[in-house]
């Protein structure tokens, strides 16, 4: 199963936060001012419960509260391609300076630390990935939430979060312009139901040669061209080009 | 005495539990120096007394040993962390 009914999306960048602000921007698609420290509220949490969420968890938590029902069990799948370079940054330097590292951090700093705050936050005990992929982990992420439908989930959250890095990084990430999250809420294409104001879509994998990398993350460019109404998008890192077609 | 009034010490020490945990919206004197800090309390955890044991050794440049019996006491309230840091400092000038 390759299609799916997108039921519902949130995303969340410095300055950019309500669908309105999105479509604005999706008018004019322009990398958004980023000071590394902007972060949502996560207002929907007591403060005791928000003090151990980095900015990224905070960012996909944001996302992806509203697109779970409290009565819901959701399969979820957390994909970034480069996690949290600040957070991993801090550990290498106390190392550096032979200074001890901080328990909260350093028990944070695994891959699914985010995806295992969610279950917890929520009550979620259902399945529960977290992807690092490339330039396409976006597209990977998808996937892995239509594998999950397929399996038998009556729907899916996906969340794909990226950080910022710091500059100590940037001769080696160039694919994130600015902090942001985008949560898709994924469930199976169904024709006797009305069709969603988002669109069903179909992914479809087929092999590039030579074609130019999207020119911006791949997440934020199918959030444009799904605000936009576009009819398809491609979507092309090394030798994979992803197609998207709205089907309905 | 009214014990919901932080000394110095007690409002610095309030203050570095609050930065250390990142205990956004609160202030110093919401954490009143009698209050538990763990469980029914204030609510902190384990990890919390981990996270606060590391900023007490960056801050005061006291070291508790992990097999501290007294431990669980020194951390039991903000008055009581207070209490340790003032006799870890005196013991330091002695």
């Amino acid at each position: 199963m390759t299609a799916f009914r997108l039921e519902d999306w949130r995303a969340w960048a410095p300055g950019l936060e309500s669908a309105n602000d999105w479509r604005a921007w999706a008018q004019s698609p322009r990398a958004v001012p980023d000071d590394a420290q902007t972060q949502p509220s996560c207002a929907f949490l007591p403060a005791l419960q928000r003090r151990r969420l980095s900015r990224l968890a905070r960012m996909t938590l944001e996302t992806a509260w509203p697109l779970c029902g409290d009565d819901e069990q959701l399969p979820f799948v957390f994909g970034s391609h480069h996690g949290e370079t600040p957070q991993t940054l801090a550990l290498l330097s106390d190392i550096v300076d032979g200074q001890p590292l901080s328990p909260t951090r350093f028990g944070l700093s695994v891959h699914n630390a985010i995806a295992g705050q969610w279950s917890i936050l929520r009550g979620q005990r259902g399945e529960s990935s977290a992807i690092a992929g490339e330039a396409d982990t976006f597209e990977h992420a998808v996937l892995e939430g239509l594998l999950q439908l397929a399996a038998g989930a009556p729907s899916a959250l996906v969340v794909v979060a990226e950080e910022l890095p710091p500059p100590a990084y940037a001769p080696w990430i160039a694919d994130v312009p600015f902090s942001y999250a985008v949560a898709l809420r994924l469930g199976r294409t169904d024709t006797t139901m009305d069709a969603s104001a988002h669109g069903d879509w179909q992914l479809r994998l087929e092999r590039a040669e030579g074609d130019a990398p999207c020119a911006r993350p791949h997440a934020l460019d199918f959030l444009r061209a799904m605000l936009a109404r576009d009819s398809s998008l491609q979507h092309t890192w090394k030798a994979r080009r992803w197609n998207w077609r709205r089907i309905r | 005495m009214n014990t919901s009034t932080h000394t110095a010490l007690e409002q610095e020490v309030a203050q570095l539990v609050i930065d250390t945990l990142n205990l956004e919206d609160l202030q110093a004197t919401d954490i009143p120096p009698q209050q538990p800090l763990f469980g029914d309390g204030l609510g902190l955890d384990s990890v919390d007394a981990l996270e606060l044991a590391l900023a007490l050794q960056k801050r005061y440049d006291i070291r508790i040993a992990s097999d501290d019996k007294d431990a669980r006491r020194h951390f039991a309230t903000v008055a009581s962390l207070a209490a340790f840091v003032a006799s870890q400092q005196a013991a330091c000038a002695n």
